[in-house]
């Protein structure tokens, strides 16, 4: 089996500007596909038609109402998302820790049912609470992790997070069974799809997403010379804890907005930071800077095959992302040596 | 106290020689010479202990629910001379969904203590690595009717096998002890939980809702059959680990250490390993992947009973406590709505786990 090695770039020095600029390209082609095709009555031939000027009202509607939203919101979670996985890796040392496996994820949507069943109902609502119950999944993950040595071995902190998100989807669907009115509210939400999501919801998640964005330009210098050590990194001028905190406060901003949006996806901050790795070498900040591409693309990419496997139903997009990740998991753990960030 | 296998031999046909220091022996003369046979006593207290706890467990289970039925009343009617309404509600409807948490429980539980010792690793249990979700995803597709109709303790029983040839597979090479292992069992369960899903949301919204609860581990929708061929399995798998009980503790140590104390190590850990996938696919075809009971019973038998050896009758039956304490919370709690018990093990062994992670580390098993 090959294993993609980290750290040791395969990729010649010149090549990361062809390699960025292929991926770009592959990402407006995805993006056009995801435009195309649909698991509805309006195939690729009357989309590609009504994109070339053709009048056909309900193409126009399913194209520009259904897809076009849903295409956005693709692009803007798997950034968050791969930026969000590349981020935690970093400051958790750890290429295993992704925010799904480590249950921020998951502890965004418990904070997000606990709300709607104390009451609330706005969907901006959401956001900050999603946020919040994020934030709170970070942090409980990151001290468990700095507690007696658990974070030291990569893979004992993911099984405390496959506990700690076992934990909190049990609390979950305990909610939801106990509130049925918050269960009707959230049922197709929290399993995570892109399905059915407004322009709107994208909107109001905007404001945090470009908080999180100037936060991450700020902090990548600092967390490339963390990468290098503490010590080196007080020496550079740094403070170590406040990196670290800012790192979980984006963390918190990203994964809990794009959890408000899609509903929890696993696996997503896995993989897309590990291909991205290959691409760019241990450089953290070319990583996020490939991470921006490559998030999109496999979100993108797992969305559109989410609605033709099973058409005319739809597929859970986290379904898919499970799919794809477990693989990749397995390969990091079955490396023969664990990669250490 | 020293004790050898001459202070047994001398001790053939008279009771003069003290038992090992902790231990009661049985000696009786027969027509081919003398035998005895070694208790523990702590083993044999804790094993009783339990027992006892189950019997109270099962006895305030009978008679709490929606309709509430005396204690005094559930014996009357369990021994048929009650009135008939609290004999039908004990015995129709509360007495086979007791014996499905039990054995489910008991089975869960034997499961995982076999495979954590098999594997030297107290989180290597079925539930973990990824044994369940293999057995569910299976199952689901005969309940859900995709393609073959074969009857879901047999899709069960498949399914288990295959995630655990997937995961020792994967495994191969890197050993079972360590988080590795665990990790990989991971994933292997993430696919299959992943291919559960794919199925459910194929079918129509009515069979998915049905298959729902049985997919986070429930008692309340048990196909019919599956129990009965649990029962079995259980007393047979029962029955042939105590007969493993002393190789497994052997199995504890290095391979070196138990070949040469007479176990063929490789055939044994084939024979455990066929066992806990065999009961971990019976039990999944009637509850559902309620793997946290595999974690749990062990781990309550091992805080109770002594380090001597692998206390397989009391995980057993604190499996089975686990399973009815679950389910009684878990149809009474919030009642009328019934948490499934998968939630109610699950809300529990999480945070049990994670202690268990964050305990500084000493030996596994």
């Amino acid at each position: 089996m090959t294993v993609p090695r980290f750290a040791t770039p395969n990729v010649r020095r010149a090549t990361p500007r062809t390699l960025m600029l292929l991926l770009l390209t592959a990402l407006v082609a995805v993006s056009l596909v995801s435009l195309l095709i649909g698991a509805g009555s309006v195939g690729p031939g009357r989309a590609l038609a009504l994109l070339s000027g053709a009048q056909d009202s309900e193409a126009r509607f399913i194209v520009w109402e259904l897809r076009a939203p849903r295409t956005l919101i693709g692009i803007v979670v798997g950034m968050a998302l791969g930026v969000a996985g590349a981020l935690l890796q970093a400051v958790a040392r750890n290429p295993l820790a992704e925010p799904g496996l480590l249950g921020v994820s998951a502890g965004a949507a418990f904070a997000v049912a606990l709300a709607l069943v104390l009451g609330a109902s706005a969907a901006t609502l959401r956001i900050s609470v999603a946020q919040l119950g994020a934030l709170v999944g970070c942090v409980c993950v990151l001290s468990v992790a700095r507690f007696r040595g658990v974070g030291n071995d990569p893979v004992r902190l993911v099984l405390a997070g496959a506990a700690f998100s076992g934990l909190l989807a049990s609390l979950t669907s305990l909610i939801l069974l106990y509130d049925q009115r918050a269960a009707d509210e959230i049922r197709f939400w929290v399993i995570g799809s892109l399905a059915g999501r407004r322009l709107d919801d994208l909107l109001a998640v905007l404001p945090s997403m470009l908080v999180a964005s100037v936060m991450v330009a700020l902090i990548a210098r600092p967390l490339a010379a963390l990468a290098l050590g503490e010590r080196v990194a007080s020496g550079l001028g740094h403070h170590p804890n406040l990196i670290r905190w800012l790192v979980i406060a984006c963390v918190a901003l990203l994964v809990g907005a794009a959890t408000a949006i899609a509903g929890p996806i696993a696996f997503v901050g896995l993989v897309v930071p590990f291909v991205a790795r290959a691409f760019a070498g241990p450089d953290i900040r070319r990583t996020l800077w490939f991470c921006l591409p490559i998030g999109p693309l496999i979100v993108l990419a797992a969305d559109i095959i989410s609605r033709v496997v099973v058409a005319p139903s739809e597929l859970p997009l986290g379904v898919l992302t499970a799919l794809c990740g477990a693989p990749v998991l397995i390969a990091v753990v079955r490396a023969r040596r664990l990669p250490m960030l | 106290m020293p004790f050898s296998p001459e202070d047994q031999f001398r001790a053939d046909g008279n009771n003069n020689v003290p038992p090992p220091q902790g231990y009661w022996r049985f000696a009786w003369r027969s027509g081919n010479g003398a035998n005895s046979l070694l208790f523990e006593q702590r083993a044999v207290v804790v094993n009783l202990g339990l027992f006892g706890a189950l019997l109270l467990a099962s006895v305030i289970y009978l008679s709490l629910g929606s309709v509430k039925v005396a204690p005094t009343a559930v014996l009357q009617a369990l021994f048929g001379n009650a009135d008939i309404m609290a004999s039908f509600v004990v015995q129709e409807l509360r007495l086979p969904r007791l014996a499905a948490a039990a054995s489910t429980g008991a089975a869960f539980a034997l499961a995982g203590i076999l495979m954590q010792t098999l594997a030297r690793n107290r989180l290597a249990t079925p539930g973990i690595i990824g044994i369940d979700n293999g057995a569910t995803a299976f199952a689901v597709a005969s309940i859900v009717g995709l393609g073959v109709s074969i009857a879901p303790p047999a899709m069960a029983l498949a399914g288990a096998t295959t995630a655990a040839v997937l995961t020792f597979g994967l495994a191969a090479g890197n050993g079972t002890q360590g988080y590795r292992f665990i990790v990989a069992g991971i994933g292997v369960g993430a696919v299959f939980g992943a291919i559960t899903q794919l199925m459910l949301a194929r079918v129509a919204i009515d069979t998915a809702n049905a298959a729902y609860p049985w997919t986070v581990g429930s008692l309340s929708a048990r196909p019919s059959g599956a129990l009965q061929l649990l029962m079995l399995g259980l007393v047979l798998g029962l029955a042939t680990a105590m007969a493993l009980a002393r190789s497994l503790t052997l199995l504890r140590f290095k391979d070196a250490t138990a070949s040469g104390l007479g176990v063929n190590v490789k055939r044994r850990r084939l024979e455990v390993l066929l066992l806990s996938v065999a009961l971990t696919g019976l039990a999944v075809a009637v509850a559902g992947p309620v793997g946290m009971v595999g974690l749990i019973g062990p781990e309550i038998a091992r805080s109770l009973a002594s380090s001597r050896s692998v206390p397989v009758l009391a995980a057993t039956l604190a499996g089975a406590l686990v399973m009815v304490l679950a389910d009684l919370a878990g149809r009474t709690l919030l009642a009328p709505i019934e948490i499934p018990v998968g939630i109610v093990t699950a809300v529990v062994g999480g945070p049990w786990l994670l202690w268990i992670l964050m305990r500084p580390q000493r030996s596994f098993t």
